[in-house]
This record gives structure tokens, C-alpha cells and sequence, in this order.
């Protein structure tokens, strides 16, 4: 069907929840408040590695207004982890028995009748800790002698992941130039506006409640049953708006653990927030990673082979960062057809703040330094880097053996498009320079982590006597837009308007199971689902409208826009409502349903789709300072059939701004296990006076596998933007860092190193 | 020439690669079957990850080789 | 010790028992059940609970309850007339100037004193006059476009009347 023939889809319409969010209406978790609700507050470990000895929690219980004091003894003491089939790999406590392994774990959490209270009581828990040695660097944990963070795991060997095809060590023998280099990915931490937090109320009938500020209600209704030992039926898990998540909200967290098990003693509801300091110490943070990579090329420039080591900095849990670990070695191929490759991945622990999923999972990190080193090859070989990256390109319908099959891929013209814009952008002035990344991201992930054996989407659709459709989805919008995207698929479905449908959506006791916003996933993989619901609902209307027409057995009947007409002559039809109210009266007075679900088969280890783009920054690098202006974005993408314009630049533009902010200004300090820059003062997310002019090239694809050809968008731009302004600053004032983040000290350190060494006339400051 | 993992018996061409194989699975049964060689499963995986080249593996490769003499004889 | 205090909150006016530390978001937020104004750092970092007080932009959650008494308060609530939206909310939505929308309270009343002072701003001084508000979501770009639309739709209305 061509784009001209969709009335909703595609269209530029308002988010479905704007009024609410642009009134002040919209309500967070941190906004509910229950009649004789109780405030929480948990104890978190100021060592980073040390053994409890003692808890004597008596003076705090004696506070008046205090409730209860739980440490872990009052738990079942079950270990907590996303990869529920991996037993060793759930290793988290969250509230801590015998060890703490980082400033900031728990190990005590309380209820009083107000904050302050609770805050005082915090105070007047006393622990006997009996310090140990710890570990911060992940080079150092690996050595022998070193302190023991999980006793099942040998020298903080945690995980280990391979991936390979071909025989890297053969090509290299083959190959006419070879590049070894090493990086350093910093850590992020995921800055959302909204704490975490959780309201949960425990019923005298068994029954707990929890509203919280999560990515995925079902995970949190999963895990609070493995750690509360609740059945699943009995906790019904509310996601009102959420305030932001960017991988940080997806396993389960202390603020919702520690008030349903308060609640759970009480009978009372209560509900903890977590302040700014605990958001940037005590939650997770994007993996911190070191890489060597070998990389052989051609005279020509065919790349042949790629060898990647990464060793990454796990922190105290495992949480999701095994997956981290092997999508980082994933895509340090991507977005390029090598022959051969080969990656080792090594997880460690540590005694700090544990690193898991970050918007870009592993691919942001994998691609600062495979596109480095891909203009550094350039370089290498005389060859431009858009020429080389055109001829490298992943193409459709190319098979990455034992891992992927890509179907759609209009990277090609994405290159091109770049390679234009740069040759029209002309002469730059002194100190500029432009740099390009080419990426690609997944349109959700094949990973059954949580072992459910649920579809990963579904969706229900109920269309009533009035032509008003409810729409039942467990997709879990978090700022996306994906309550509006799904809504515009399944109005386009049903042939109705979008303000037809009413969204029912966020509570695991009414909307079908998903698995929530994580690994750009919920367009797809949701989009497909709703659709497959519409389309059923839709049938049952055709079925009656076919008595009513009588259309020619040849002739199809569509709905559009409210009316039902035979597809070949749209002339011919009568109104929806219309045949709605004969439907429902056909069926004995039942309202029509139509239910779908998706989950991918034969796609591979990764994903059921990918989308591609090409990112070019250009930079102004102060040579007094080192301080790198962005002076403008411009990204050529395709992401499939777009469905929601709006959310999806608003995702684009977002991504880039929080790629940039890593590469340039954002980096968790930390000094023996204490965060240095824990607040929005020292931690430097970029202002709207830093973002620059952003231009967005749409280039056209269809995803066989997505709703009307869909896929990814948004999640994946977080991906080039560092690699695009390391080659830019190079580019700009030819300095090479290969360490994040390209911070102005680093920089002009780069530049007076320079200097120093470089006695011939730098054909860089010639040219300034 | 091909060698066999004296665990599970997949065969590859290259003893490397039968090392590769046996840490990249890391179960219960291959952990059980490197530590009987006399040398430290968790050790070698940390010297592949900290030294150049291929130092872990390639002592287990060694050893692979020399097992297959022992076990069900050298296949293809 | 706690003591009662007069606001007047979007045109209304509100008799609070306050305590004397306490903040003026805490107040809007826990005593008079306004949940508009967002609450996220408490540092006067981000402006999330930006208001309107005495006519400039000020964070909440700095200003002593005590401070506002006798002043004229705006909060996100107060923004729209009735059922019909203020421009800025309207080009918000079309505009697609907010994501998870936590920040977009602070966002809007930051950007109504900003065109309350110049209804013609360029560019810069919408990046300026918002750089006290941090985002997450959207990079800025479409909450920029978002106060250009509406200023040019409140310079229209100006001239219409």
C-alpha cells in the first residue's frame, strides 16, 4: 500500500497524552499519595565493600512515628536478577545480609508517619561493619590476591561472553594493513527526571498493589513475586506516567522491593522516593568498558577482519549487563559485513554502583570505538572515510552467521545522503571540523531473559456499541510516544479516527501481558500485536458488513475513516457505526474483541529487525581551552514506515543530545566507590543554550517484519553521536582521543602534547 | 586434521578453537574437565583477558591436543 | 514552630499551616495537593518545579513558604483559562515540546516569564531563558519550536486585538 493511502499513520498528530501532560494533570508515582500512607526510607552502606556484623535497629524503633524497621533477616532471602534461568547470575539481595558490595547498597529499610521522621530514624540504625579491602578497577578485581565481592565467582570473573564467525587469525595473515588500537568507554548515569519510586499497599486479603515509575510493569509484577513470594495473580503492579527511564527503571528496584515488604508487615501503604543522590549512587548506570581491537583491511579498503576484546566494569550485581556485554560485542561489528570476526567479552565485578542497561545497551560504547577506528583506518589507507564506509556497508537481506539476519537496510543511501550534505556544507572555518558515525540498532531484543513463556506482546481491542475502541496493551509508555504510536496503529487498523480509540494501558491486572520498553522493542514488537488485534476485531465487523453489501465474491470490504467499503470501489459502503451496532447484536449483545500477540521466530540471537543511519557533527574546538562546541547534528536515517512523526524526531533529537552529553560532559566520578558529582550541578547533562542545530534526513525503508513496515527509531541514535565527535575533533584540531570523554582538559592536554612532540608545521594549525 | 572437545566430542580444525569452544560454553561439565588438567578454568580466562595475544587459550589448546591421544582417538 | 501563612496561588487564595523551613514546592505540593509543579532535584539544579512569583521564573523548591507569602503565585495549574489552553500549552502539544513530560511544568511557566517579558524573542534567548531547565527527553529542539509557535501565536493575538 502506498504512504498516501494511510489516514492516520504517518500523520503529524498531537501526543494522545499532551492535555494531561501539558496541564499539569498527568500524575507520577511521586505525585500519589493513599489515605494512611506511611513514608519510607532505606539505609544504604557508606563502605563500599564490608562485612555486617551487627544491625541494632532498637533506637530507630523507638522514634516515635516510626513503624517498623526490616533489615534482611525479616525477607526470605532470595537473590534477585532479570536472567531468572541463570540462578548464579541473580546475585542481588537489595536489602543486604551478610556483605555489603558498594556505597549505596541497602541494608535497612523503615516506615514513619511522615519523612522527616523517617529521615531522623535513618540516623539512629546502628551497623557494625567490619570494613574489607575492595576492588574499584576492573583490571585490578581480575588480579590474584584481590578481595572476593561474590564468593561464587572466582577473581570477579563474572561473566564471559564470545561471539564469532570466520577465522579472524587466518584473515589477518591475508590482510594488506592492520590497525591495533585500545578505548576507553565511560560511564553515564541515566539522569531521569522522575526518581525512582513506588507506592505499594499490601490489602488484609493478601493482595499488594504497587504504583511505581518503571519500564516494565510485568517484570516488576514478575520479580516482586520471586523476591515477596506472592503469587504473580496477587500483586497488581500500576504504572502511571513515568518521568523518564533510559534502562534505569527495568529491574527491580530498592524503592519498589523495600515498600511492598513494608507494606507487606503493616498492612499499610507506603511509599518511597528516592532523592537525587541515591538516583545518581544507588541505582545503575551505563557500563564503563576498555577495548582492544584489531582491525584488518585491504589496500582497497575491504575490511576483512575484526578482533574485539572488551573487559567491562560490572559494579556489585549483575543486573543486565551480561546482556550489555554481549550486544557491546555485537555491534562492535556493525554496521559493516566482515568475514571474519571475533569478540571476548569479560564482566567484572567490582565495589561500585552496578552497571546495566543504558539507552543503547553496549552499542553506543562499541560503536565510539569501531568508528574511530574506522577513520583512523581511512586515514591509514588514503581512502575517504565515506567512501570506505559505502563500501563496507551492511546491505539487505545479509546473514551474519549464527547471530543475524537483516532484512531491511538503506544504509547505503544514508552514507550518500551524508557524503552530500558534507560536500555542500563546503570550506569550514579555522578550528571546525566535521566527523561522521554510521550505526545501527535493533528493534527489540530476542532475549527471554525473564523466562516467560508469554508472547512478549499482546494487545486486546474491544470495540463497543458506540464505535469507541478500548485498546488493552501492556506496552509501557515512559515518554516515547508509544501510547500514541500504538494507538495511530490501531486506529489505522480499524479503519476509525484517533480520538475513536481509548488507551487502557499500565496495570498488569487489566492489560495483557509485555514486556515493556526496553531495547527499542515496543513499535515492533507491540505495534504488531495491536495490530494483529485490530485486524481480528476488524474481521468480525467485515463479516456482517458483507451480509449488508453483498459485494461481488471477488471484491474485498476495507474500513476507512469510519466507513465500510468495498476496497476496489470505495464509493460503495455505509457507516461504521452503523455495522458496529449490527455486529454487537449479532453476537448476542457481546462487544467484538479482536486479541493479538507477537513474539519473533527464526530472527537470530538479537533482534527481529535492524535500522541504520549515518551521523555527522561538525564541532568548533576551542585551542585555548579545549572546550568542543557543537556547532550542528545532522542525521540520515531510516527506520522502516514512520508511523508517529513527531514522537519519532523527538526520540532522534532527544538520543543525540544524550550522546552528546556522554561524549563530552557527562561522566560519573567516582573516587574509592564514592560518586564524586552527584547532583545536576557537577553532573553536566547538556542545556538547551549547548544543543545545536539538528538536521534529520529521512531515508525510505520497509521492515518486512514491522506494523506497515516499522521499526526501530529513537533509541539507537544514542549510538554514533560519540564516535561522530571524537572523528570531528580530530577533524577540527588533530587530536586523536581515544579515552571518553572528550573533555576540554583532555583535549588541550591532546593539544599541547602535540605540540611538544610534533616539531614539523602541524597541517592542522596551517590550515587555522 | 580434526580435534574433538573431550567433553561434549564437537570437532574443529584447530585446537584454538576447541579451547575457544570449551570456555565460550563454561557449563558445569567443561569448568570440571579444564580444572582436572591441573590448571585453573577462572585462571586462564583472566590470562586470555589480560595478556596479548591468545595466552589463556592457547595453554588449554595444548592440552586439548594432548588429550586427544587419550580419549577416542583423533576423527576425519 | 508551625504557623499559618497566607498564599494566593493561581488567583486564589489559600490559608496553609506551614513549618518555617519548609519550601514553597512542598507546600504546593503536599499541603495544597498541586502535583503540577514537579519536584525532582530540590537543589535548584533542574527547574522542574519552576514557577511564576511576583511575575519572574523562581524554583519552588528554594523559596521558603514563608517568602511567598503576599505574593502573586502561578503554577502550571494555573496556566490554562478554564478549558481553553494557554498558547504555550497548545504549541507544546503540537510542537511536540515535551516526552515523558516531567520536566514540561517547569518548562511552560519558564517560558511564560520568559514571553511575558518579550514576546519576540530570538532564538538565543529562548536557549537562555529555558537553560535553568534540564530535559532528558527531547534534546530541547522541539520545546524551542515550541515557544517560537506560541509567541508568534500570542504576537498574533496582540495585534488581533
Amino acid at each position: 500500500m502506498s504512504k498516501s493511502n494511510y489516514s492516520v499513520i504517518g500523520k503529524r498528530v498531537g501526543n494522545v497524552d499532551g492535555v494531561e501532560k501539558v496541564t499539569g494533570g498527568a500524575k507520577y508515582t511521586v505525585d500519589m499519595v493513599l489515605p494512611n500512607m506511611l513514608h519510607g526510607k532505606i539505609l544504604r552502606s557508606p563502605h563500599p565493600h564490608a562485612r555486617i556484623l551487627n544491625i541494632d535497629t532498637r533506637r530507630a524503633e523507638q522514634l516515635p512515628g516510626v513503624k517498623i524497621v526490616l533489615t534482611a533477616k525479616d525477607t526470605l532471602g532470595r537473590k534477585n536478577g532479570i536472567w531468572r534461568n541463570f540462578r548464579d547470575l541473580c546475585d542481588e539481595e537489595i536489602l543486604c545480609r551478610e556483605k555489603v558490595r558498594y556505597v549505596g547498597d541497602a541494608v535497612a529499610a523503615l516506615a514513619a508517619t511522615d519523612l522527616e521522621t523517617a529521615e531522623k530514624a535513618l540516623d539512629l540504625i546502628d551497623v557494625e561493619y567490619e570494613l574489607l579491602p575492595a576492588a574499584f578497577d576492573p583490571l585490578d578485581a581480575l588480579h590474584d590476591g584481590m578481595p572476593h565481592i561474590h564468593e561464587d565467582f572466582e577473581r570477579n570473573m563474572n561473566v564471559y561472553r564470545q561471539i564469532e564467525w570466520g577465522d579472524v587469525e587466518e584473515a589477518f595473515s591475508q590482510c594488506d594493513h592492520i590497525r591495533e588500537d585500545t578505548f576507553y568507554c565511560s560511564s553515564q548515569a541515566h539522569g531521569c527526571l522522575e526518581p525512582h519510586c513506588a507506592l505499594a499497599s499490601f490489602s488484609h486479603d493478601g493482595k499488594l498493589t504497587v504504583w511505581t515509575s518503571t519500564q516494565s510493569a510485568y517484570y516488576t509484577q514478575l520479580l516482586l513475586s520471586d523476591m515477596t513470594g506472592l503469587r504473580e495473580g496477587d500483586i497488581k503492579v500500576i504504572k502511571p506516567h513515568v518521568g523518564g527511564g533510559f534502562g534505569s527503571k527495568l529491574s527491580l528496584d530498592s524503592a519498589q522491593y523495600c515498600a511492598a515488604l513494608l507494606s507487606m508487615k503493616l498492612t499499610r501503604p507506603v511509599k518511597i522516593v528516592l532523592t537525587r543522590a541515591e538516583e545518581f549512587g544507588a541505582t545503575k548506570r551505563r557500563t564503563a568498558i576498555h577495548y582492544k581491537v584489531k582491525l584488518g583491511a585491504m589496500k582497497d579498503g575491504t575490511l576483512v577482519a575484526r578482533k574485539v576484546q572488551a573487559i567491562t566494569e560490572g559494579g556489585a550485581y549483575t543486573a543486565m549487563g551480561g546482556t550489555a556485554l554481549y550486544l557491546t560485542g555485537f555491534f562492535s561489528s556493525f554496521p559493516y559485513k566482515f568475514d571474519h570476526y571475533q569478540y571476548d567479552g569479560f564482566r567484572v565485578y567490582t565495589n561500585n554502583e552496578t552497571a546495566s542497561a543504558c539507552r543503547g545497551f553496549g552499542a553506543p560504547q562499541a560503536n565510539f570505538v569501531s568508528e574511530s577506528q574506522i577513520d583512523m583506518m581511512a586515514e591509514d589507507l588514503g581512502i575517504d572515510p565515506i567512501e570506505l564506509r559505502i563500501k563496507n556497508a551492511i546491505t539487505p537481506n545479509h546473514e551474519i552467521p549464527g547471530q543475524a539476519t537483516i532484512r531491511s537496510c538503506e544504509l547505503r543511501q544514508c552514507l550518500e545522503a551524508i557524503d552530500k550534505w558534507i560536500k555542500e556544507r563546503g570550506p569550514l572555518p579555522p578550528n571546525h571540523g566535521i566527523g561522521v558515525s554510521a550505526y545501527g540498532f535493533m528493534s527489540g531484543g530476542i532475549f527471554n531473559w525473564i523466562d516467560t513463556p508469554y508472547a512478549f506482546s499482546s494487545a486486546l481491542v474491544k470495540i463497543n456499541v458506540d464505535g469507541k475502541v478500548d485498546l488493552f496493551i501492556g506496552a509501557n509508555e515512559i515518554g516515547q510516544g508509544s501510547n500514541t504510536t500504538l494507538s495511530m496503529i490501531c486506529a489505522e487498523e480499524l479503519g476509525v479516527r484517533l480520538e475513536d480509540i481509548t488507551l487502557h494501558t499500565g496495570d498488569t491486572s487489566v492489560c495483557p501481558v509485555d514486556l515493556g520498553a526496553w531495547g527499542s522493542r515496543q513499535t515492533l514488537m507491540s505495534g504488531n500485536a495491536v495490530k494483529m488485534a485490530a485486524l481480528e476485531a476488524k474481521k468480525q465487523l467485515l463479516e456482517v458488513a458483507f451480509h449488508t453489501l453483498k459485494p461481488n465474491v471477488v471484491y474485498d470490504l476495507d474500513i476507512k475513516d469510519r466507513r465500510v467499503h468495498l476496497a476496489e470501489r470505495p464509493r460503495r459502503g455505509i457507516s461504521y457505526f452503523d455495522v458496529v451496532k449490527d455486529a454487537i447484536r449479532g453476537k448476542e449483545g457481546q462487544a467484538i474483541i479482536g486479541r493479538g500477540h507477537y513474539t519473533p521466530h527464526g530472527k537470530g540471537m538479537i533482534s527481529p529487525a535492524y535500522s541504520f543511519g549515518v551521523q555527522a557533527v561538525e564541532v568548533k574546538v576551542d585551542r585555548q581551552t579545549g572546550k568542543v562546541e557543537l556547532k550542528k547534528i545532522v542525521t540520515a536515517h531510516e527506520c522502516g514506515q514512520v508511523i508517529n512523526p513527531i514522537g519519532l524526531e523527538g526520540q532522534v533529537e532527544g538520543a543525540s543530545v544524550m550522546a552528546a552529553g556522554w561524549a563530552l560532559t557527562e561522566e560519573l566520578k567516582s573516587r574509592n566507590g564514592k560518586i564524586l558529582n552527584g547532583d545536576f550541578r557537577d553532573y553536566k547533562m547538556l542545556l538547551a543554550e549547548d544543543v545545536p542545530e539538528m538536521i534529520l534526513i529521512e531515508v525510505d525503508s520497509y521492515e518486512p517484519e514491522g506494523p506497515y513496515g516499522a521499526k526501530e527509531a529513537g533509541e539507537g541514535l544514542t549510538v554514533p553521536g560519540a564516535g561522530a565527535i571524537a572523528n570531528a575533533v580530530y577533524n577540527a584540531v588533530g587530536v586523536r582521543i581515544t579515552q571518553m570523554p572528550l573533555s576540554a582538559e583532555k583535549i588541550l592536554q591532546a593539544l599541547e602534547e602535540k605540540k611538544r612532540t610534533q616539531k614539523e608545521v602541524d597541517p592542522f594549525e596551517a590550515v587555522a | 586434521m580434526y580435534l574433538k572437545c573431550p567433553v561434549c566430542k564437537k570437532e574443529w580444525n584447530a585446537s584454538l578453537k576447541v579451547a575457544r569452544h570449551i570456555f565460550g560454553n563454561g557449563d558445569k561439565a567443561h569448568r570440571a574437565w579444564v580444572n582436572s588438567q591441573g590448571v585453573s578454568f577462572t585462571d586462564l580466562l583472566i590470562r586470555q583477558a589480560t595478556g596479548s595475544g591468545n595466552q589463556g587459550f592457547m595453554v588449554l589448546a595444548k592440552i586439548v591436543e594432548s588429550s586427544q591421544d587419550g580419549t577416542s582417538g583423533v576423527a576425519g | 514552630m508551625e504557623r499559618i501563612i497566607s498564599l494566593r496561588v493561581n488567583k486564589e487564595d489559600y490559608k496553609v499551616m506551614v513549618r518555617p523551613g519548609e519550601s514553597l514546592l512542598d507546600v504546593l505540593r503536599n499541603r495544597l495537593g498541586m502535583t503540577g509543579t514537579k519536584e525532582c532535584c530540590n537543589e535548584g539544579d533542574c527547574g522542574a518545579c519552576t514557577v511564576i512569583m511576583g511575575g519572574r521564573a523562581v524554583n519552588a523548591c528554594l523559596v521558603l513558604a514563608v517568602e511567598a507569602e503576599g505574593e502573586e503565585i502561578l503554577t502550571v495549574e494555573g496556566l490554562a483559562r478554564g478549558s481553553a489552553l494557554h498558547p504555550l500549552q497548545e504549541a507544546f502539544i503540537k510542537c511536540g515540546g515535551f516526552q515523558c513530560g516531567f520536566c514540561t511544568p517547569g518548562m511552560l511557566m519558564s517560558a511564560k516569564a520568559l514571553l511575558d517579558e518579550n514576546i519576540d524573542p530570538t532564538e538565543d534567548e529562548i536557549r537562555r531563558g529555558i537553560s535553568g531547565n534540564l530535559c532528558r527527553c527531547t534534546g530541547y529542539v522541539k520545546i524551542i519550536d515550541s515557544i517560537k509557535e506560541a509567541a508568534s501565536v500570542m504576537r498574533q493575538g496582540e495585534s488581533d486585538e
